[in-house]
């Protein structure tokens, strides 16, 4: 597994908009999706792999993401592990990779969902709930041009039921 | 006309209003992934979310946030905070995880599985430290009953037993209405019997039937179940008067069944359950009976089984010379065959105190004796020494031995329970009350309530982990181990006043006050379960009043 001769090793993905990128396996392997397809076609793959559901935009961009966490250690199998959900901090390479806007963040979320890159979906969520923290439900809706479908009656006495929550 | 046109060729305006209408690419994303981004954020967020739109409202509230959200606040922190648990291998333990994480006591709420509320359960226990809640009250007797009322409560029942009414139970939930009444009244007698005890079985027998017993003034004890579906007291057992007195203190826990006369005669009992049927219950069997000469009121009787034995406790008030009132406690282990494995005392008195009985400390306190003797392990005070004050009341939920004290102040002492020895920890006043305290009462989790004699004041305890752990010696220091009642926020329609001219209201001091003066509070008995504190009110007239504490 570990030869040298295997760590060069290159894949080609094609996107959505049939675009062919050239990366390297273990680059590429970060999504455990290609990993998982890599493994099942099996031995040397010559033929380009394609990720329908991404294009040549957002899959530079997470491919960047890949390549920059190429050397970190597997993902924790354990969906709800504490260590996920520890806190919204994001290192600050994350977060200059993540200033990005609203579009270009969704795509990534999307893409990460889809080719199962389980870290880098979370750094997403938490860019988005970053977003969301501390902001009013009127901020909130502004900042991502959410449309309010309460009647103010109906607002008003969910804001009721919540009171106990509030710091007195 | 001109700004007609400006819209039409918006082209050539700034980016603003090329922007409109925006896309809303957030709630375009699967229920799943947005429960992801709404697990990263805090509760308070997580609630203002609810009102961003109705999709948003309806994934706030998932139950997996707030599974999460509850185990994170209250259940790591306690985790951390019992000594021991910590120290085994690292936090991997203490990470959450559906399937592995450890929840203490709270796991019941995880086999409820998908029937638990857990924004429900989050709330309680928010309210709980916080001390938020609404006040209600039953009114339970026009005029004081001698000897007084008795009331316990269960998970989700108020028991309450007098000479004058009986027995009740009241829907602890809801409208506090009466669920079941039975007379205490045996079928050839006249007058009624005077009930002086009263336990609730606390053994975890599923059959949605609680069972309550009833000690009597002539030394009799009845036992009744509750059956909640024809609203009736179900006579399982009564047990002939006896010559060794009233029955002052009782415990129950199916089969076993422990009893305390006012002489100090203790005697523990046996049912042999033949039938699944809530039917009736054979006459039991006596285990076991010993008399106590070192026994001083109050008395607290608890039962605690394992899959090879049971443990009977008696922890009591202890008076010394020279340094006034201390406690002790007294253990009893059988198999469940009823076999004596041992019996062993502790006392938390100072080293060189003498108690009255005149024994001296051993060093092992374990005996197989039948008859057990005085004496003990007795450990050394430290500073913040306990009140020597006479306990006004005892409560022991293992391990925790809280005493109240008519000097503002309660006593905390841990109870260390092992195969090889019984132990009481030197035990730690706790400040926080401003008058003299009449009635305190500890339960699982180290959870405790008290009240003052003149009731204006109830303060939550969160005793976790005794004062052993820095944490809550730091909390101590800070004030922060209790917290003072406080009624909700005053509604809109609080100090409505009704047609008849009386104001009312759901303020907490105004409630607690009403009508009572020193001279007639009594009793200020005080339980509570999950969601309620219940505080027993003796008013002027001597009408009695439960005062009902709701925390959902």
């Amino acid at each position: 597994m570990s030869a040298p001769t295997e760590e060069k090793k290159t894949v080609v993905l094609t996107t959505s908009d049939n675009a062919d990128l050239t990366v390297e396996r273990e680059v590429a392997e970060r999504s455990i999706l290609i990993k998982n397809l890599l493994e099942d076609l099996g031995g040397d793959n010559a033929e380009a792999i394609p990720i329908p559901n991404v294009n040549e935009a957002v899959m530079k961009k997470v491919l960047e993401w890949c390549e920059h966490h190429r050397k970190d250690p597997p993902a924790s199998q354990d969906d709800d592990s504490d260590s996920r959900k520890k806190s919204t901090d994001i290192d600050e390479w994350d977060q200059k990779f993540m200033q990005v806007d609203q579009e270009m963040l969704f795509e990534i979320i999307l893409a990460a969902n889809y080719l199962d890159i389980k870290a880098l979906l979370d750094v997403g969520c938490k860019t988005v709930a970053n977003m969301i923290k501390g902001k009013s439900p009127d901020e909130i809706r502004k900042t991502f041009n959410i449309q309010n479908d309460f009647t103010p009656e109906e607002e008003d006495q969910i804001r009721r039921e919540n009171e106990w929550a509030e710091d007195r | 006309m001109k700004r007609v046109r400006e819209e039409n060729d918006g082209g050539e305006r700034p980016a603003k209003v090329r922007r409109v209408p925006a896309k809303d690419r957030l709630s375009k994303l699967s229920d799943e992934l947005l429960v992801r981004i709404l697990s990263f954020v805090p509760v308070p967020t997580l609630l203002l979310c609810q009102q961003v739109s109705r999709k948003f409202s309806r994934l706030a509230i998932d139950s997996e946030l707030w599974k999460a959200a509850y185990y994170k606040r209250f259940v790591l922190p306690r985790a951390t905070r019992i000594p021991g648990i910590k120290d085994t291998s690292a936090s991997d333990h203490l990470r959450y995880s559906s399937q592995l994480s450890k929840w203490l006591d709270d796991g019941h709420l995880l086999r409820k599985g998908i029937c638990t509320n857990w924004k429900q359960q989050y709330r309680l226990r928010h309210n709980w430290s916080q001390g938020q809640c609404a006040v209600s009250e039953i009114v339970v007797a026009e005029r004081p009953p001698d000897p007084p009322l008795l009331v316990m409560m269960s998970s989700s029942t108020i028991f309450t037993a007098d000479s004058l009414s009986g027995l009740r139970a009241f829907d602890s939930k809801n409208e506090r209405e009466l669920i079941a009444s039975t007379p205490l009244l045996r079928p050839e007698a006249t007058n009624p019997q005077l009930p002086t005890s009263m336990a609730i079985d606390t053994s975890e027998r599923d059959t949605g039937h609680e069972r309550v017993v009833i000690g009597f003034e002539d030394g009799s004890f009845t036992i009744y179940t509750l059956r909640r579906e024809d609203q009736s007291f179900r006579t399982l057992f009564e047990h002939a008067p006896s010559t060794n007195g009233a029955l002052s203190a009782v415990a129950f826990s199916s089969p076993y069944l422990l009893t305390m006369t006012e002489y100090h005669l203790l005697s523990m009992y046996v049912f042999l359950e033949d039938t699944q049927l809530d039917d009736t219950l054979g006459p039991p069997n006596l285990l076991y009976s010993l008399q106590s000469h070192t026994v001083w009121p109050p008395v607290s009787l608890s039962i605690r089984t394992t899959t090879t034995s049971m443990t009977a406790s008696i922890a009591y008030a202890l008076p010394t010379y020279l340094s006034g009132w201390t406690v002790g406690i007294q253990e009893m282990r059988l198999t469940h065959d009823g076999e004596l494995l041992e019996s062993r005392l502790a006392t938390a008195a100072d080293q060189h105190s003498l108690t009255l009985s005149g024994q001296r400390s051993m060093s092992s306190p374990t005996t197989r004796s039948s008859s057990p003797f005085p004496g003990g392990s007795r450990e050394p005070a430290l500073a913040d020494n306990p009140s020597n004050a006479k306990p006004t009341s005892m409560s022991y939920s293992h391990p925790y031995l809280l005493v109240a004290h008519p000097d503002n102040t309660l006593s905390l002492y841990l109870v260390k329970s092992t195969a090889s020895s019984l132990s009481i920890s030197a035990g730690t006043r706790l400040w926080g009350h401003t008058s003299s305290i009449s009635g305190a009462h500890v339960g699982v989790r180290g959870k405790a309530v008290s009240v003052s004699r003149l009731g204006d004041e109830l303060r939550v305890w969160d005793l976790e982990g005794g004062m052993a752990s820095s944490t809550n010696r730091r909390r101590s220091k800070n004030g922060e181990l209790s917290v003072r009642i406080q009624p909700s926020k005053p509604n809109n329609n609080s100090n409505e006043v009704q047609d008849d001219g009386r104001v009312r209201r759901f303020d907490l001091r105004f409630a607690l006050d009403q009508g009572f003066d020193d001279s007639t509070v009594s009793r200020g008995w005080v339980g509570f379960d999950e969601q309620n504190v219940i505080v027993l009110r003796e008013k002027r007239e001597g009408s009695q009043a439960l005062v009902v504490y709701d925390f959902a």
